[in-house]
């Protein structure tokens, strides 16, 4: 806000030196300014709006917003106070009342261009569309400007790509933008490119294609040009969605001779041939050619294309494109899968991927090329196809281990081509141990080897043989995971870690040591390797999940809380992010842009992290902070009723192939994959936003109890509560159904694919039944609450079975923790990560029933009293006490026995684990292991045990806390 | 074998497949990012690979005055992924940044590389760049690295007939005098 132009206002001056400390960050000197100021001038209510600035900054919101509202209701129309109140507004996320301000200002200034433009825009930024729309043409109406006009008609647009019913967005909103666009083409009133582009959306949307084409076509479509093929690529679009197949073949052909390398042509041209053949399309009679061109119709025809393109690439004298090569066998596939012999003209494909090895092998992208085709090979010329590319791979002779590495960095990339090629012909699964061993051996031989070449190479850049060492990764994985030696995978962790340290910036090995840890149950060392992956906004949607899974899950709470706010930071800011570049969209003309914003922005509100995080943040929250579960069931504004999870459109952004492999397809991971984590992790979801609503609807039953007088009024409240309570409970048991059903499935994902959900462990540690039936035993307790103790034997008796019970499946629960989860036997290092896990749920399940234990006890409390007043009265000391409060007293007793088991038991397990002597583990046993590869093995055992130690400790001491609240309990 | 089209804000989504620095292609906060699209869409072009991996990006955008000749193409970014290097993509990608310039009539297109950057510094020359000036500490000083030069590198585009607009000011200057 500092640029104020030329200073002639008096008032401007005087106001100067205010917008100079708040723009310097002083807000103190701001406010006294601005007092100062208001002394002398009262009616300077520009001075207050920029000391309600300086006040929103130093966190007194509530004294801001009152002495903006002083300024606001007289309805301002100078413009220092208009602007100084949009900034505030804005600042306090209340851009809804900027419209208030300018509707008042253009009501006192009616014909105030500037005014009227401001007011379009706040509209903007609330997405008001019809409002957008009415005063854009106000706009219009006071200075006939076409850009207000057609913001106007860009605002019906918003209104039909908004609206819930299709049919009104097809019959009204855009015939009304197309017509509003007609109007100005015949009035011959265009002028800008913006004007064009928004009127062929508006036909697209409409689905008039032929007129949309007619339109890039013709004098209006000359208005193109910012954008490169900006025409070609329209019409392109509508010749696909118009069917027009020889226009896009004809098309097509022009744009690749134009660019022999840009691959969306060939597949539009390959695309349309096929078509066309189908139909048996033919060249039309003399005079009726296509308008794009010749249009080519057979095989033939493409073939001697794609030869021609190829050999044009093959004289060239400069670096030859891969386009053509490619597109010969893309061709070749589609042939194939037509089953038309006609392939055989092209070649033979392995021959020719031998030829591209040949061109394009010592580039790094050479295997994400050819992988694409590596099933036009037979199985039986696999290895052929293999020993073909040694034969290109100029090595230098073997040495005694009976390697020859490469002499050049190219060498060595053709070299490293090769054997991702080979691993993802299937080549090294179909290995046995001894053959992975040995191959190992060699990866990790030419990655040493390869270290010489990238000596110099900057901290930043990666070493020229990592990849070596990443497939060496790969290879002790599937080792592991074929022979359950968990050796291998410490050996992988050694390789992976000596990796980075050579290499500190490569984010595969990062990666892919994170999930490994993360599969280890050590959450420590994940921390640091994320954070320094040094992921940037989207990320933390895209690949938080690698985070996120497994925070909590691990009993790193802590942690766990900060890498969900992580991300809930980004997710944060993206509404605000948004809005303001919608603005600008419309500002410049960018309408195409418009409702991609509002996609954006929607695809990341609606994104399944987002809803997980925030979940999972406040579930921590209550594990970990609350003490009394009403207070911080209030302070965090949970309302049980609300769900806002978009269910139905939930969006999967985590990328799922962010860890690179080189696996063969039938490894690979799958669409289905895809829809089955989805799905999973949808319903692990559902449970855990039940059980947090649930907890929240447990809080709020167990308000303090009301005096008797008022129990009438707040009866119909309380039973509101409760059955809020019991309509969540049945929607937990029904998700909890759908979960046994999928765990049923034991999907499981490819190793680098997604991690599975918390689902299946949930529900074998029994945690998500207990908690279960534990709140529907609060459930029981309101029902005692209003029955009484007399007449409700059969109540309470069912109250007290329902704590032993819960007392019996707590000590289920905590018998499926016992075991080590990190031992030593016959020299042999092994986990038992599960043993954790199950631990976390059997704690958080212990703050469950002892939340719906304190809740018992506010419920029984009056009761117990009343009941001794009445016995006081009678003089009564004989008769017994009734069921369910010995029940409770036996219960509590019981609860503690359980807690303070499982404390010994955590203690056990910190106390052997702190006994083990890792040092004293052998490591070298059968496997040629280097000593500075042992250290980073050892490192990386470290690693793990100080992580299970630091997950036991945290477990401890909430365990310790919660046993606290047990003092309280006592009636 | 690339796709090129225009940039979208989907492919943020996509910008992961790196192997080396996991932020490699995105470098920069959404708003930039927006701002970029709100204002010169056509200038922020992607390059796909077959598979749908980003092999990389180019963002720019067009400013400066017409009446004193100094309306031009500026390239704020270019990317190429480490494994889609030496495929003559930049060159195309900078290629199409001078077209779009070339057609709004612009005189020049001009960039900043650092001074230390010889592979980029050359590669512009490659491509018919030549060092217009130099900027003073133009790079603020990031992770321990100190404050860094940068070179303000044109290239003429055909509305500069005579080339005036690549004479090289032989004097550094400060970031604060440029536009």
């Amino acid at each position: 806000m500092a640029a104020r132009g030329h200073v002639q206002d008096p008032n401007d001056r005087r106001l100067r030196p205010i917008y100079d400390y708040l723009d310097n960050g002083n807000n103190k000197m701001a406010i006294q300014q601005a007092d100062k100021l208001l002394k002398k001038h009262k009616d300077l209510h520009c001075a207050k709006v920029l000391k309600a600035i300086g006040l929103q900054r130093t966190g007194k919101q509530d004294e801001a917003f009152s002495l903006a509202q002083e300024v606001a209701t007289l309805e301002p129309t100078d413009d220092n106070s208009l602007q100084a109140l949009t900034i505030l507004y804005r600042e306090m996320h209340h851009p809804e009342l900027v419209t208030k301000l300018y509707e008042a200002a253009v009501k006192k200034v009616p014909l105030s261009e500037e005014y009227h433009s401001h007011l379009f825009m706040a509209y903007a930024r609330v997405g008001e569309y019809k409002k957008m729309q009415q005063a854009g043409m106000a706009l219009y109406k006071i200075v006939p400007k076409n850009p207000y006009y057609f913001w106007s008609v860009m605002s019906l647009v918003m209104q039909a790509i908004s609206a819930q019913d299709e049919k009104l967005a097809q019959t009204m909103f855009l015939p009304l933008a197309e017509r509003m666009v007609e109007k100005m083409v015949k009035e011959e009133k265009i002028e800008a490119e913006a004007e064009v582009q928004l009127y062929f959306m508006i036909l697209e949307r409409l689905g008039k294609c032929v007129e949309a084409l007619d339109v890039v076509r013709g004098p209006l479509g000359e208005k193109l040009t910012s954008e490169l093929r900006s025409r070609e690529n329209k019409c392109m679009m509508m010749y696909q969605r118009l069917q027009l197949w020889p226009e896009c073949n004809a098309l097509s052909y022009k744009l690749l001779l134009k660019n022999p390398d840009d691959w969306q042509f060939y597949l539009s041209y390959f695309d349309s041939l096929f078509h066309l053949m189908d139909k048996s399309w033919s060249q039309p009679e003399e005079g009726e050619h296509c308008v794009e061109g010749p249009v080519q119709t057979t095989v033939t025809e493409a073939v001697k294309f794609v030869v021609d393109r190829m050999e044009e690439q093959d004289k060239k004298e400069s670096r030859p494109l891969r386009g053509p090569y490619l597109a010969c066998l893309e061709l070749i596939h589609r042939l194939r899968q037509r089953g038309c012999p006609d392939e055989k003209e092209l070649g033979d494909p392995l021959e020719l991927m031998v030829q591209f090895f040949g061109k394009f092998g010592d580039k790094p992208c050479c295997i994400t090329d050819l992988k694409i085709y590596l099933h036009l090979l037979p199985p039986e010329q696999r290895s052929q196809f293999k020993k073909r590319l040694g034969e290109l791979v100029p090595l230098g002779e073997a040495g005694e281990d009976g390697f020859g590495f490469p002499g050049d960095t190219k060498a060595l990339q053709r070299h490293l081509c090769v054997c991702q090629l080979s691993r993802a012909l299937g080549l090294q699964h179909a290995l046995d141990t001894e053959g992975k061993l040995r191959l190992i051996t060699e990866l990790k031989a030419h990655y040493h080897h390869g270290l010489q070449f990238g000596k110099s190479c900057l901290k930043t850049e990666l070493q020229f043989s990592d990849m070596y060492c990443l497939m060496a990764a790969h290879v002790y994985v599937d080792l592991w995971t074929e022979t359950g030696d968990e050796n291998m995978l410490w050996q992988c962790l050694g390789v992976l870690e000596e990796g980075l340290s050579f290499s500190p910036s490569n984010a595969q090995f990062k990666l892919l040591l994170l999930l490994l840890f993360c599969r280890l149950g050590a959450f420590q060392p994940v921390v640091d390797l994320y954070s320094s992956l040094d992921a940037k906004h989207v990320q933390h949607d895209t690949i938080g999940y690698l985070l996120t899974r497994y925070a909590g899950s691990l009993g790193q709470f802590a942690a766990a809380s900060q890498s969900c706010n992580f991300s809930l930071r980004f997710f944060h800011s993206n509404q605000k992010d948004t809005s303001e570049y919608i603005i600008q969209a419309y500002k410049y003309g960018a309408f195409e842009k418009i409702p991609e914003f509002i996609a954006f922005r929607t695809r990341l509100n609606q994104s399944l992290h987002f809803a997980q995080v925030r979940t999972e943040r406040m579930l921590l929250d209550l594990y970990t902070e609350a003490d009394v579960l009403e207070e911080s069931v209030k302070a965090m504004g949970v309302c049980p009723e609300e769900d806002d999870i978009p269910w139905d459109n939930m969006r999967d952004n985590r990328d799922l192939t962010v860890l690179v492999s080189w696996d063969p397809k039938d490894r690979e991971l799958t669409e289905e994959h895809r829809r089955l984590s989805l799905e999973e992790e949808s319903v692990w979801l559902k449970v855990r936003s039940l059980t947090l609503r649930l907890l929240a609807s447990l809080a709020l039953l167990g308000h303090a109890p009301s005096p008797r007088n008022s129990d009438k009024t707040n009866e119909n409240g309380i039973s509101a509560k409760s059955s809020t309570l019991q309509t969540l409970l049945s929607q937990l048991d029904q998700t909890l159904e759908t979960a046994a059903q999928i765990t049923e499935k034991q999907t499981q994902y490819p190793f680098l694919g997604p991690p599975s959900s918390r689902l299946a462990s949930a529900l074998s540690s029994g945690s998500c039944h207990c908690q279960a039936s534990a709140l529907q035993l609060s459930l029981t307790l309101r029902e005692l609450e209003t029955t009484g103790l007399d007449d409700s034997t059969e109540l309470q008796t069912q109250i007290c079975n329902a704590f032993k019970s819960s007392v019996a499946q707590l000590q289920e629960m905590l018998s499926r923790c016992k075991g080590e989860v990190l031992e030593m036997k016959d020299g042999r290092l092994t986990t038992r990560p599960s043993l954790l896990e199950t631990l976390v749920f059997f704690v958080e399940t212990v703050c469950v029933v002892l939340w719906v234990a304190s809740y018992s006890a506010s419920v029984l409390r009056p009761l117990k009293s009343s009941l001794q007043k009445k016995k006081k009265k009678k003089k009564d000391s004989s008769s017994a006490m009734p069921v369910v409060l010995c029940g409770f007293q036996e219960w509590t007793g019981s609860l503690q026995g359980v807690v303070t088991q499982a404390l010994d038991h955590v203690k056990g397990q910190e106390a052997s684990l702190t006994a083990l002597k890792l040092a004293a583990l052998t490591l070298e046993e059968g496997y040629s292991q280097t000593q500075e590869e042992c250290g980073f093995t050892r490192a990386a055992m470290d690693k793990v045990q100080s992580s299970y130690l630091g997950s036991l400790q945290e477990l401890g001491d909430l365990l310790r806390k919660r046993a606290d609240s047990l003092k309280s309990l006592k009636i | 074998m690339t796709t090129l089209r225009a940039f979208t804000c989907d492919d943020l989504f996509k910008f992961n497949n790196i192997q080396a620095v996991l932020n490699f292609l995105l470098q920069y906060g959404i708003p930039f990012y927006l701002q970029y699209l709100a204002h010169w869409p056509e200038y922020f072009i992607v390059a796909e690979a077959p598979g749908g991996e980003l092999m990389g990006y180019i963002m720019g955008k067009a400013e400066g005055s017409v009446a004193r000749e100094e309306w031009h193409g500026h390239v704020t970014a270019l990317s190429v992924a480490p494994e889609f290097r030496r495929l003559g993509l930049a060159a195309k990608l900078m290629e199409m940044l001078e077209e779009i310039s070339e057609r709004k009539g612009g005189f020049f297109v001009d960039l900043f590389v650092r001074v230390s950057n010889q592979v980029a510094v050359n590669m512009y020359k490659q491509l018919g760049y030549s060092v217009y000036r130099t900027v003073i500490e133009y790079y603020s000083a990031s992770n321990g690295e100190p404050d860094e030069d940068a070179y303000d590198m044109r290239k003429a585009l055909s509305s500069d007939t005579e080339k005036k607009s690549i004479v090289p000011i032989p004097h550094p200057v400060r970031p604060e005098d440029i536009e």
